[in-house]
């Protein structure tokens, strides 16, 4: 039966039986009050009044019990010979049949208005229950949430205790051991893929309902709601109903789900085929100058004199560093964006920024570089060798794009540890600020190559380290690129000293 | 006589560089393209350098460097590129003495030779105790640590870690081994106290602690004391 089902048919309860007596006790002290005023008929109707409102508002027994009470009383105290339970008249029999009948018929009329008012609100508090979940499953985005909706509904639906299951990425039934009795009715549910339980011919013996999520060949879960009655049809249509919907936003979930991946692996394939046709355009340039100046000596070293000679050396030893570069810059982002694993230790800053200007520095005799690293910086949570591929891409680029002073310099602020790159070059126009974070994107600023992947790799990185890559127009010209890293408020303990 | 080397390395472009090289600088040079291969040549011949490329196809070459370790103290250098941290430094703490990294200048291969031979060279003698390069002078008997000829106090932690690179001065020495011989091997995780007590030190003997010229980091790696 449901939690909210009419308690029409309940027994007389003791404020029953009160009301009842206080009902004839009052149409008996009005009829004394009245008595010298009125007739026998009115003093009748006084009864008929407490009959009538006693059997709108009481159950059936005594409602009826009520009516003869009504016309003992009636006969006892009003109808001549008065004080006794002689009938006088025939009349007066006739006036105690009446009472019984109208109670009777009243008691009959006022038990269907409550049946049906019941059943109204029974109605409207399932329709409203559905409303309820419909909404909760419009909002929801994630399987968890629709299980929880679901449930809550049920609860609310039914005296229970209600299960709800959906089944997980393998296809298995996720439930918890306090339902694992469950576990086989569930199970035939989804194979018959039709409701099971008493009522509805199918496994009438179950103590409880099994509701599968879903149509024949897209089940995604099912419902159980046990201590049931065969009879309650309202209650497992309103279950069936509560279940269909919430079938559909599993569904839902699941086909936007599908288009979603279908989506990203679309565009995946299209980011990648990119990708190689402009890591293929970057390498074919400097492949063809490395071969172009190595077969130039191969063939003509006898005609070309020793200053030739050096600087088409010179020219394979820097191309083949490009690309090495290039192809360093290459596997990390890739590795990056495979795994997104960074191999994390305590590091510091100052020593990080030592390690890459170790390196650096062979590419900038004139020592453009300028850098400033305060002293007690706390310690960050890094890959260091990627880090040191940041940076040093980073100083290469402004190397590259200027020719004047460049500034690096590290900073403590706001929770953060901010690193800054700062050149005078031509600076990079508002509209290509995001491009040239991109894979494939170069700015052809002064017709040099970059190292095409420098920056994105760049922001690959600092984006795994929970942080942030930032270009900045400079006012007096030129780029100042900022790298911004959280700092570990818990910073690790000092060994003895 | 000449000194000799074995290239263990699979790639023949890459064999056969190393090998011209090294021959022009007077080595004799021996070359294995498989792990197996070079534990067979070791059997019967002893060089005073091997070459270790990692990544070789039967294996990544660490029982090698162990087993060579248990007859030799022949000086290994392994050769890996960049993205190879893991096992470079597995190496390492398994006993090969420095690396070099893919792709390198033939300069720099026979400068990290040299400074692995005149470790090896001066180990069969008493061990090296002064280490006197640029501004800055160590004499580990006198306990004496020096910058441009004035005396630098260091707490002992930071001593015995200087002490350790300098007895290391040119090669590389893993996170591993100087938490170990430093602090104890119960401490080899504690990467963070070779952050903080590097940074004292470098912040004694460095003139620009950011871009330091004697204790350099390996990045990912560990240290190295520079040799010259």
């Amino acid at each position: 039966m449901s939690a909210d089902a009419g308690t029409g048919r309940a027994p007389p309860g003791n404020r029953d039986w009160l009301l009842a007596l206080a009902l004839l006790a009052a149409a008996s002290v009005a009829g004394f009050v009245l008595d010298p005023y009125v007739s026998l008929t009115s003093q009748a109707m006084l009864y008929v009044l407490a009959v009538v409102i006693a059997s709108y508002r009481l159950p059936r027994v005594l409602s009826i019990g009520s009516a003869f009470a009504a016309v003992i009383a009636f006969n006892f105290f009003f109808v001549p010979p008065r004080w006794t339970f002689e009938v006088a008249s025939r009349e007066h029999l006739l006036t105690l049949g009446t009472m019984l009948v109208v109670a009777v018929v009243i008691n009959h009329l006022a038990a269907s208005l409550r049946r049906e008012t019941a059943t109204a609100r029974l109605n409207e508090r399932r329709a409203h229950h559905l409303q309820q979940l419909a909404s909760h499953l419009a909002a929801a985005t994630a399987p968890a949430a629709i299980l929880v909706g679901a449930q809550q509904a049920l609860d609310a639906a039914f005296p229970g205790p209600c299960v709800v299951a959906v089944l997980d990425e393998r296809g298995e039934l996720v439930l918890d051991d306090a339902a694992s009795a469950l576990r086989d009715g569930m199970l035939c549910c989804m194979r018959e893929a039709a409701v099971l339980g008493p009522g509805t011919g199918r496994w009438p013996g179950l103590a409880a309902w099994y509701l599968p999520l879903g149509e024949k060949g897209a089940i995604n879960g099912v419902a159980c709601i046990q201590n049931v009655m065969a009879a309650d049809n309202g209650g497992r249509e309103h279950a069936q109903a509560l279940c269909t919907a919430t079938a559909q936003a599993l569904l839902r979930l699941k086909l936007t789900g599908a288009m979603q991946s279908a989506r990203e692996e679309a565009q995946r394939q299209h980011l990648q085929s990119t990708f190689l046709a402009a890591i293929s355009h970057d390498l074919r340039t400097p492949l063809a100058a490395i071969v172009g100046a190595a077969s130039a000596l191969q063939t003509q070293r006898d005609k070309l004199g020793v200053a030739q000679q050096e600087r088409l050396l010179a020219s394979i030893a820097s191309e083949a560093n490009y690309l090495s570069t290039l192809t360093e810059n290459t596997l990390q982002l890739v590795r990056l964006g495979s795994s997104g694993e960074l191999q994390r230790d305590w590091e510091s800053i100052e020593e990080v920024v030592g390690a890459v200007l170790g390196r650096v520095r062979r590419r900038d005799p004139a020592r453009r570089i300028r850098s400033s690293v305060p002293a007690g910086l706390p310690l960050i949570r890094a890959d260091p060798v990627l880090l040191a591929q940041l940076l040093e891409n980073l100083l290469d680029n402004a190397l590259k794009y200027s020719d004047q002073a460049i500034d690096l310099a590290v900073a403590l602020a706001g929770g953060e540890l901010r690193v800054c790159v700062k050149d005078r070059g031509p600076g990079i126009p508002e509209a290509q600020q995001q491009e040239i974070f991109e894979p494939y994107r170069r700015n052809d600023r002064s017709g040099q190559r970059g190292a095409g992947l420098g920056l994105a790799l760049c922001k690959a990185i600092a984006i795994a380290h929970g942080g942030a890559l930032t270009l900045r127009r400079r006012d007096a010209g030129g780029s100042s690129f900022r790298l911004a890293l959280p700092v570990d408020p818990q910073q690790p303990a000092r060994g003895p000293q | 006589m000449s000194l000799r080397v074995l290239v263990v390395e699979d790639d023949r472009e890459i064999r056969s560089l190393m090998q011209s090289s090294l021959a022009v600088e007077g080595f004799e040079v021996q070359t294995a393209v498989s792990v197996s291969e070079a534990k067979a040549l070791l059997q019967h011949l002893t060089p005073d350098v091997l070459l270790l490329d990692l990544g070789l196809p039967d294996g990544d070459g660490i029982d090698l460097v162990r087993e060579v370790r248990k007859r030799h103290t022949l000086p290994i250098l392994v050769v890996s590129a960049r993205h190879q941290e893991a096992q470079k430094i597995a190496l390492l703490d398994a006993g090969a003495d420095d690396y070099l990294t893919k792709p390198f200048s033939v300069a720099e291969l026979l400068a990290r030779i040299r400074v692995a031979l005149r470790h090896r060279g001066t180990a069969l003698a008493p061990a090296s105790t002064v280490h006197d390069v640029g501004d800055l002078r160590v004499d580990l008997n006198l306990r004496l640590v020096q910058v441009q000829g004035t005396r630098v106090h260091l707490t002992p932690t930071e001593y015995k870690l200087l002490a350790r690179l300098v007895r290391s001065a040119g090669r590389v020495v893993t996170h591993r081994q100087l938490l170990t011989d430093v602090w104890g091997p119960d401490f080899n995780a504690h990467t963070h106290y070779l952050r903080l007590y590097m940074g004292q030190l470098r912040a004694k003997i460095e003139a620009d602690p950011a871009e330091p010229r004697h204790l350099l980091t390996e990045a990912g790696v560990g240290y190295r004391l520079a040799a010259d």
